[in-house]
């Protein structure tokens, strides 16, 4: 009997990362504004690994952060800007509309 | 024996968390990608029910990358010492065997395995992750919930009972390495895990991970409170290596009330028991007087 069982499908390693959801939680996300100010911790502060330091660039996978807004408080040089609205949103205002 | 982590020499790969389905802001999340930064990939894990196993993954995805197995409630520790007798069976050395538990699956639920697995000092080593609540179940008190604290089934006047203490509890096994970490000070818990890892023997680490949730406060604080804690001195990071005692981090302590009164799970906490924690704070700490 056991050996006419199916093989049971198993989960690929690192897989989660395809199907993400976080983009869509998102109500903030986070931008790098000066990366040189930016504390090398803050890579370790993402609950998401999210975040990645090459020397001095910095890169925030945005298909994967949530937007919790660590990495803006713990670190100088990201700032929180909102997702659907306000200045620099994805429906941003004009900036001589501020 | 010292340890000492240097930032920019740590892996770029991430064993765990990008994709995991945690809440955003997750403290037990960044415990765990801490930790997995520095026991490597020839790790095998085991966690019992916990948020941490329901952010491991579903159906056919996996945010590990390392074997991970969700085991039962009660006896994570148990199974990694199966684990590692079936290591020592194939004469497979090089391997870490981790069990990674909440502050149920550790101190309350998952006791009675942990003890034996210490009690046998298993090659091994205990994680309690420790959010001071049953956040996977929706917020109920554990015996790591602190003095005061309100939960879900303390609603009046919060849990009037202390936090057990479980490093004492794990330091009376005569185990050969136990410690207390906070997800706020990195290199001090990878460390922590390093030595954890590189010694024989049964090991316990105890790592305060916030559920912003859990505690009521916003998202973005969870790494701020968790070293609110330790700079208050509520919370102290140190370690007991073959009996010996040392104090990692001098916290600057200050007043227990600006890490108490932002929670709103201490919105019933009284004047008069501030004060109280701060007088055991500053025995504690030999500070005398304000």
């Amino acid at each position: 009997m056991a050996k006419e069982l199916p093989i049971v499908p198993t989960a690929v390693p690192g897989s989660s990362v395809e199907t993400s959801a976080a983009a869509s939680w998102r109500e903030y996300r986070p931008e790098v504004r000066e990366s040189q100010k930016v504390n090398r911790e803050v890579v370790l502060f993402c609950p998401d690994g999210a975040i990645s330091i090459e020397k001095e660039t910095v890169t925030i996978d945005l298909h994967i952060c949530k937007g919790c807004g660590i990495c803006a408080v713990e670190s100088d040089g990201i700032v929180m800007v909102p997702e659907y609205t306000g200045v620099s949103g994805v429906f941003g205002v004009k900036e001589g509309n501020k | 024996m010292n340890v000492k982590i240097n930032l920019d020499q740590l892996p770029k790969e991430e064993l765990f968390g990008q994709g995991n389905v945690g809440c955003k802001g997750c403290g037990g999340a960044i415990a765990g990608r801490q930790a997995m930064k520095v026991l490597g990939e020839r790790t095998i894990i085991t966690i019992p029910a916990s948020c941490m196993a329901t952010l491991g993954g579903n159906n056919r995805h996996t945010t590990w990358k390392i074997p991970f197995y969700h085991t039962l409630f009660e006896c994570a520790p148990a199974i990694s010492s199966g684990i590692r007798a079936a290591l020592e069976a194939q004469g497979i050395k090089d391997v870490n065997v981790v069990s990674w538990g909440g502050d149920a699956g550790s101190a309350d639920i998952g006791f009675q395995s942990l003890t034996g697995a210490a009690e046998r000092n298993e090659d091994l080593f205990h994680v309690c992750y420790d959010n001071e609540m049953y956040m996977n179940t929706g917020g109920q008190t554990s015996s790591q919930t602190p003095y005061s604290a309100l939960t879900t089934n303390c609603t009046v006047n919060g849990k009037k009972t202390n936090k057990k203490n479980m490093l004492k509890i794990m330091e009376a096994h005569d185990i050969g390495y136990v410690a207390c970490a906070s997800i706020a000070y990195p290199a001090d818990l990878m460390a922590k895990f390093k030595k954890a890892s590189s010694r024989k023997g049964f090991s316990y680490i105890h790592v305060l991970a916030p559920c912003f949730k859990g505690w009521g406060i916003p998202s973005d604080q969870t790494v701020e409170f968790a070293r609110k804690a330790v700079e208050s001195g509520l919370w102290e990071l140190f370690e007991v290596e073959d009996g010996v005692r040392t104090r990692n981090y001098e916290p600057k302590l200050i007043p227990v009330k600006e890490y108490l009164t932002p929670q709103k799970r201490f919105s019933k906490i009284t004047a008069q028991e501030i004060e109280d924690l701060q007088q055991q704070v500053n025995t504690r700490y030999g500070k005398v007087g304000k």
